[in-house]
């Protein structure tokens, strides 16, 4: 089943395009990563699937419910969980009299097991609190409800790195309980780390929808050679490698072509030292975005 | 689901009570002269220019109600308890939308409609606590100073401001779902309440356009009426009722229109 389908969504503000045709889906019990720099428009579309702004074409379905139609979007918050990049508690009520509120609202059978694992000062006003512990609120107030669907904003922002950890390691349980988790960030490592599937957004546009592993796999392989004397980058950069680097007897490259190739090219040189691998997730994500370096700031 | 409405009822304690202590301070000044002016009270009335009588409809000063309906009405009641209300109604949405509070209130199983009628639903706190509070100082007040002051009217002169006092708060709220800023919102909205009753009195001055006066909440709450002829007008209270209802269906209909 279909958690979240997304076709050809779009919405103006004015000129500016912040979501144009963006399509894909989340599979229900699998955490996606949806990745994109500040501005590409991650936001934009979150805000879409919670029916806090109208599209301007296109349309989401969100655990079956058409975003268009409120009153089923309404009826189907109940199962979904929201925790926004800004998070707007009302700073004068306690972390308790906040998930008290938030309980009234939603429901609160998981509140008690949450707070060992997220422990932020219930006593005292948000308002007082550090960005890591509104955080904290946050996700106690994202989960507490047991939703079927957790759609996430930046979740780790804020957090220190042992939380993050362990948010990281709760929603892989989460995950393996079948629930389905959105997840939206700019940080790579942590997309690459947990979610089963990503798409990546670029100026408001989707440049990439598979599997982490098929992403990484279609970005061809990160090479490291050494050779014996200083690289003639003539003799040696085919077509087939990006982003070469060249330092003196070292080559770092991305090779996109067959590796069968990539090989009977090297025969050709003098090689003290070779390897292979998986390109990280930041060396695919910069080809998304080299593009067009003017990435207009938003 | 009330949620919403308790929150938001508790958000307006503070404000509530603190105008509850103002209001009590200002009435016992405008109380602590009456004796002095009761004696006076055809010379002062002699006194005033035409447009002071009018703009604040005083008659029979020298009774409590009179004098009630002439100063303490008019000023604490229909001008800084609208005002008030305005201010109250333009915090409702504008400010939710900006600071993304909003965003996490519709995160719930909770359409906009129930959000504005939960919200407009909290102002029963400031109703009860400042009509009870202006209620018990004027009354008290008046048992201070060796005057019983009518309780049918006086009852009758908080009933029937409640209409009244919600189309100031409607007033606000459709600014706070207009506007993106909640100060922008508030502040028009007292700004418009208080322009608008400035309006009413200042048309009843030419017979030619007291017709304008007929468009401000104001015209259709009638302190002198209640208070010292003892008429209770409850069509202008209906239509006051009307009016407040017709700016809730415009708030919520542009609500849930809107982006957040």
């Amino acid at each position: 089943m279909t958690a979240i389908q997304v076709d050809d969504l779009t919405k103006q503000f004015g000129e500016v395009a912040a979501n144009d045709g963006v399509t894909f889906d989340v599979e229900s019990g699998e955490i996606f990563g949806y990745l994109g720099p500040n501005g590409a428009g991650k936001t934009t579309t979150i805000r879409l699937l919670l029916g806090l702004l109208k599209p301007t074409s296109g349309t989401a379905h969100v655990l079956g419910a058409d975003i268009r139609d409120r009153k089923a979007l309404t009826a189907t918050k109940a199962d979904i969980g929201y925790l926004p990049d800004t998070l707007g508690f009302d700073g004068r009520l306690t972390g308790h009299q906040t998930l008290d509120y938030f309980a009234r609202l939603h429901g609160d059978e998981r509140r008690e097991e949450l707070l060992e694992l997220f422990d932020p000062p219930l006593d005292r006003a948000v308002e007082t609190y550090s960005e890591g512990n509104r955080r904290m609120l946050g996700i106690v107030q994202a989960f507490m409800h047991d939703p079927k669907l957790v759609i996430m904003d930046e979740p780790t922002a804020g957090l220190d790195p042992l939380k993050q950890d362990r948010l990281h390691l709760f929603i892989e349980e989460e995950r393996q309980a079948g629930k389905t988790l959105f997840f939206s960030s700019h940080t790579l490592s942590e997309v690459q780390r947990v979610c089963d599937r990503v798409g990546i957004i670029r100026n408001g546009r989707i440049v990439a929808h598979e599997e982490i592993e098929t992403l990484l796999t279609q970005s061809g392989k990160e090479v490291w050679v050494h050779l014996a004397e200083p690289v003639n980058e003539k003799q040696f950069v085919t077509d087939e490698m990006i982003d070469v680097e060249v330092v003196e007897n070292a080559v770092h490259f991305t090779y996109t072509g067959h590796i069968q190739g990539l090989l009977e090219h090297l025969v050709q040189f003098d090689n003290q030292d070779l390897e292979i691998g998986n390109p990280q997730l930041d060396t695919i994500f910069k080809h998304y975005y080299r593009e067009e370096d003017t990435i207009p700031e938003t | 689901m009330t949620a919403i409405l308790h929150n938001e009822a508790r958000q307006l304690r503070r404000s509530s009570l603190i105008l509850a202590g103002a209001f009590a301070v200002i009435a016992a000044f405008f109380l602590a002269v009456f004796p002095a002016m009761q004696e006076e009270a055809e010379l002062i009335a002699d006194a005033y220019p035409e447009y002071m009588i009018v703009l604040l409809g005083v008659e029979e000063l020298h009774t409590i109600e009179g004098f009630s309906a002439g100063y303490i009405y008019p000023m604490l009641w229909i001008l800084f308890g609208g005002i008030y209300f305005a201010y109250v109604g333009g915090g409702m949405i504008a400010g939710d939308i900006r600071s993304r509070k909003m965003d996490l209130t519709l995160s719930n199983p909770v359409s906009r409609e129930s959000v504005i009628a939960q919200k407009v639903g909290a102002l029963w706190f400031p109703l009860v606590v400042l009509n009870a509070a202006l209620m018990l100082i004027v009354y008290g007040g008046a048992a201070i100073l060796g005057e019983s002051f009518d309780l049918e009217a006086l009852l009758m002169v908080h009933l029937l401001s409640v209409p009244y006092l919600l189309v100031c708060a409607g007033i606000g709220l459709v600014l706070s779902v207009l506007l993106d800023r909640a100060g922008q919102a508030q502040v028009m909205g007292l700004g418009l309440v208080f322009i608008l009753w400035l309006i009413d009195g200042i048309s009843l001055l030419d017979a030619d356009y007291e017709w304008v006066g007929d468009l401000t909440p104001s015209r259709y709450y009638n302190v002198n009426d209640i208070l010292v002829h003892a008429e209770y007008d409850f069509g202008d209270a209906s239509i006051l009722l009307v009016a407040f209802l017709t700016l809730v269906l415009m708030a919520t209909f542009l609500f849930v229109r809107r982006d957040i």
